[in-house]
């Protein structure tokens, strides 16, 4: 791994936390220091976004499966975040179907307790959970963390107490301020990167590019897949508080296949295989729908208004960020599989070398920043020696 | 002009270099044979020829056309038929179906089922069990079953990938006639095989592939009078090894068996 | 017994359907390993098919054959122009792409369309429902009966009769020597879409049909079905997504009559529970193929 004239890795490690922090203070400062309330949402949602971003990239980014399930532990951290910021009349109102002889009806805790506790309380579903997934692979993997968010998104329509079913909850107090989100989202970074470099880390990577190999030098892979799992679903849990108690009141519809599609897109269009790449994403992609959709509401403003530009649009138009960023998307997956970033980390001796095509096309995984593999390794049948 | 020219071929899986300078020609109507231990870079080779490997640099020319760039069907349908490593049956279809998708690329079917019967009668078994699925034969049979599908296409130049590999040794001797009696077809045949003995009992000229380039080349007669190489490749038979430090030449051979390495050919 | 005769006849109506709709899942699977989440927007496609030529004169049978028509020209579409440079890559990036083509063709429905349900114009026999021997029965169950039986034979001759379905049957045990017998790619993943589509458009009319509506998310719950039904078939096996399709019929019309409403409601968080536990326990599925082998 080590390339020569390459800085150790807890040097790398700084310098690249130190370029996304510097990036992410100076948006939340720039922000600040305009005053503009609608910005200062926006830019509070696009921090949220990062620590989501990042929290999906720690997990696919070094392990190279792909969860769709992530959205699912931000409901579980959104929801039961509402038990720990609370008070019992409060939950009369925001939660009215919660028996009060639950346990949960009397706790309530200071905010940033009951962010990790939410946080906690996803980790926990996904430490259960994540023993049977993480001895599956491929598209299996896959197919089953889509199960999950399901199964998710189906307790969380009909389980009144807890949810108010299919209904809006209302009445969260807005705890979650732009230094909140700006706070969460440099501890995401500096988790990832550190996680990244740890023997952990590197084990799951070793991993991910090969798994027999890894295997035969002693990596018990589900128990390293386990652990990055866990630490993700955890760090989503906890961004899932946070923006409940950014955006006050939400259903279980939030946390569905649309919002899936946003995080995902924000890592594949920036590159899972890097942090930078998970943080550029969300930031390029937070930006652009915002930008998108106000361009969406002036479009039909001027529609409405019927103005020489608005008696050009035949229709109203609804859903123009999403259909831009999928195929935003699926251009980055057909023509640089490794995302904006191409895997690499800011500040790394090899970030901004041309990455050209390489001479021997072959498949690059979402997730892979290395060397892409053998086209076909053509597996000896039984009995075949080699 | 040859009917195949490999030159100068050069093809790596990820940090593994598998052929540096890999050269071969084959002529109408020749069968040459590709002889070296495992992991020394002959099913590159023919993975390469096929296109299913995308080498780095070198030529690759079938009729004086090049085939780098081509789909592997494309391949098929010039007149080059692969016979690959492990038979590569479809277990589950039946012997006839097997034999049908041989002559995907053609459309007389009157010629496709006379063909069939040609070689239901040259490989009897094949045609007792023509209604069976494929994976129920043996692996001797499948072998043959793989070779017949492969002439379906009725092709100008058959290549082998080791027919002989995980075959019981009454099999193998089997598998060798049956490339005799190709042979006295007037088949164009580039044979990949461990089985240098055999092998060079059958061929016209022999390539000895080493670490993925030509070590040497010649007749069967020039390959047998090379002193070292005997002692090296041909000493214990199908199996390479024993004494391999004799003399210089000897020396830069790979150490044998024992150390045979993962790297697939 | 009569009420096992109308459970019978519902259970196999709704298994037919999701039948076809996981053999046209898995038809794709098989052969490019590529899980393809956008297979509910054919079934969409189709479905505003049904809207747009069902405002015309048309007679509703060429308003039919025309919609399964357009839903096989968007699967080949789709696969020439966002499958097609991707084929070579990870499983995950297919799938990934996948995901992308879903979401754009909703959203394009969406933004061209409406996002709001539609009325479709439908054949009276849709809501009629005949007497046969003192049982009641809705003309429509016993169409989607009849239509998936037949289509399902009509499928089987196609792969053990045809040239292009000895291919398919090859291809999906192993695609590179296909090729190597000088079959070609395209050809083949080509058909393969162009099956998945007809078996989609199939699959639309009798689903609009339940609710005369379409909506751009139609074709969700379709192809969650079809997930757990090839999961619970085997995802590379056709007999098996058969099978799988038919197994779920019964279970959720059983469901459907005997479960007590409470639990009826999570319903979906049971089936998806059972997904992830066949999974981790019988990963090929339920139903092996009989000559399994490695996959190169």
């Amino acid at each position: 791994m080590n390339a020569p004239g390459r800085r150790s890795p807890l040097a790398q490690v700084a310098v690249t936390a130190a370029v996304l922090c510097a990036g992410l203070i100076a948006i939340a400062v720039l922000t600040s220091l305009v005053g503009d309330r609608v910005f200062e949402r926006v830019t509070t949602v696009l921090l949220i976004s990062v620590v989501l971003t990042v929290a999906l990239q720690l997990f696919m980014g070094n392990s190279g499966l792909s969860s769709f399930g992530h959205i699912g532990f931000m409901a579980i951290g959104a929801y039961s975040s509402l038990w720990f910021t609370l008070s019992p009349d409060e939950k009369n109102v925001t939660l009215p179907d919660m028996p009060p002889e639950w346990p949960m009806y009397g706790w309530q805790t200071p905010y940033l307790p009951a962010i990790l506790l939410a946080g906690g309380v996803a980790a926990l579903v996904g430490a259960l959970l994540g023993v049977a997934l993480v001895r599956l692979r491929g598209a299996s993997f896959t197919i089953a963390t889509f199960a999950f968010l399901i199964i998710v998104h189906s307790v969380a329509l009909q389980w009144e107490p807890m949810t108010r079913g299919s209904r809006t909850v209302f009445g969260i107090p807005e705890l979650t301020t732009i230094w909140w989100a700006l706070g969460a989202a440099l501890i995401a970074v500096i988790a990832a990167l550190l996680f990244k470099e740890s023997s952990l880390g590197l084990r799951l990577r070793a991993a991910r590019d090969d798994e027999d190999a890894a295997a035969s030098l002693g990596v018990h892979i589900t128990w390293v897949r386990w652990v990055a799992w866990v630490l993700s679903v955890f760090i989503t849990g906890a961004a899932g508080a946070l923006w409940g108690h950014f955006i006050t009141t939400f259903s279980p519809t939030a946390f569905y296949i649309s919002q899936t599609f946003l995080i995902v897109a924000m890592l594949i269009i920036g590159g899972a295989g890097s942090v930078s790449g998970a943080v550029t994403g969300a930031v390029v992609v937070a930006l652009s729908s915002e930008w998108l959709r106000r361009l969406e509401g002036w479009l039909n403003t001027q529609r409405a208004d019927q103005t020489t530009l608005g008696q050009l649009i035949p229709i109203e138009l609804r859903g123009f960020a999403e259909i831009v960023i999928a195929i935003a998307m699926i251009l980055v997956l057909i023509l640089r599989p490794s995302g904006i970033m191409g895997g690499r980390e800011i500040g790394s001796p090899r970030f901004g070398r041309a990455v050209g095509p390489h001479p021997n096309p072959s498949p690059t995984a979402v997730g892979e920043g290395l060397p892409p593999r053998p086209a076909h390794r053509e597996t000896p049948p039984s009995g075949g020696g080699g | 002009m040859p009917l195949l020219l490999v030159d100068g071929l050069h093809v790596r899986y990820g940090a593994i270099v598998a052929l540096r300078g890999m050269s071969l020609t084959v002529d109408e109507g020749e069968i040459v044979g590709l002889i070296g231990v495992n992991g020394a870079g002959k099913s590159t080779t023919m993975n390469a020829i096929m296109q299913v490997v995308r080498p780095e640099r070198g030529r690759i020319e079938y009729n004086g056309a090049s085939l780098i760039g081509l789909a592997p069907e494309a391949i098929i349908r010039r007149g080059v038929a692969p016979v690959m490593e492990g038979r590569r049956i479809f277990p589950g279809l039946t012997v006839e179906e097997n034999l049908k998708l041989g002559a995907a690329i053609r459309s007389d079917r009157e010629a496709i089922r006379a063909d069939i019967e040609r070689w239901c009668a040259f490989f009897p078994i094949l045609g007792e069990r023509l209604t069976k699925p494929a994976g129920t034969l043996s692996g001797g049979q499948q072998q043959m079953l793989a070779v017949a599908r492969a002439l379906m296409s009725r092709p100008r130049l058959l290549l082998m990938d080791e027919p002989s590999l995980g075959l019981a040794p009454k099999l193998v001797s089997e598998v060798f006639t049956l490339i005799a009696e190709l042979r006295d077809l007037g088949m164009t045949i580039l044979l990949v095989e461990q089985n240098v003995r055999k092998t060079l009992d059958i061929v016209d000229r022999a390539y000895l592939v080493n670490t993925g380039r030509v070590e040497f080349a010649g007749t069967p007669d020039e390959i047998r009078q090379q002193a070292d190489l005997e002692q090296a490749y041909l000493g214990g038979g199908r199996e390479a090894g024993g004494g391999r430090n004799a003399s210089p030449s000897a020396s830069r051979l790979p150490p044998p068996a024992s150390a045979r390495t993962s790297i697939r050919g | 017994m009569d009420n096992l005769i109308q459970y019978l006849i519902s259970s196999l109506s709704l298994g037919g359907l999701y039948a076809l709709m996981t053999l046209g899942l898995v038809v794709v699977y098989g052969i490019l390993r590529l899980i393809n989440f956008a297979y509910g927007e054919l079934v969409m496609v189709a479905g505003y098919g049904l809207l747009l030529f069902g405002n015309t004169t048309l007679a509703w049978p060429i308003v039919a054959l025309l919609s399964i028509a357009v839903a096989v020209v968007a699967a080949v579409v789709m696969e020439r122009v966002a499958f097609r440079p991707v084929r070579f890559a990870s499983a995950s990036t297919m799938l990934i792409t996948s995901f992308a083509v879903s979401t754009l063709l909703q959203n394009t429905t969406l933004l061209a369309i409406s996002p709001r349900p539609q009325a479709v114009r439908l054949p009276s026999f849709f809501v009629e429902s005949v007497a046969i021997g003192g049982l009641r029965f809705r003309v429509v169950d016993l169409a989607s009966l009849t239509v998936s039986i037949v289509a399902l034979v009509l499928l089987s001759i196609l792969l053990r009769r045809t040239t292009i379905g000895l291919a398919l049957r090859a291809a999906a045990d192993d695609f590179t020597m296909t090729r190597l017998l000088g079959v070609r790619a395209n050809h083949i993943i080509s058909a393969a879409f162009a099956i998945s589509g007809l078996l989609a458009g199939i699959v639309a009319i009798f689903w609009v049909g339940r609710s005369s509506l379409v909506e751009p998310a139609i074709g969700l719950q379709p192809v969650l079905i079809a997930f757990i039904a090839s999961v619970v078939g085997g995802m590379e096996n056709l007999k098996g997504a058969v099978l799988g399709g038919y197994l779920l019929g019964f279970l959720t019309v059983g469901l459907q009559t005997w479960l007590p409403q409470a639990l009826l409601d999570y319903r979906n968080a049971v089936l998806f529970g059972i997904v992830i536990v066949i999974l981790l326990l019988r990963p090929e599925g339920l139903i092996r193929p009989a000559y399994s082998r490695e996959r190169r």
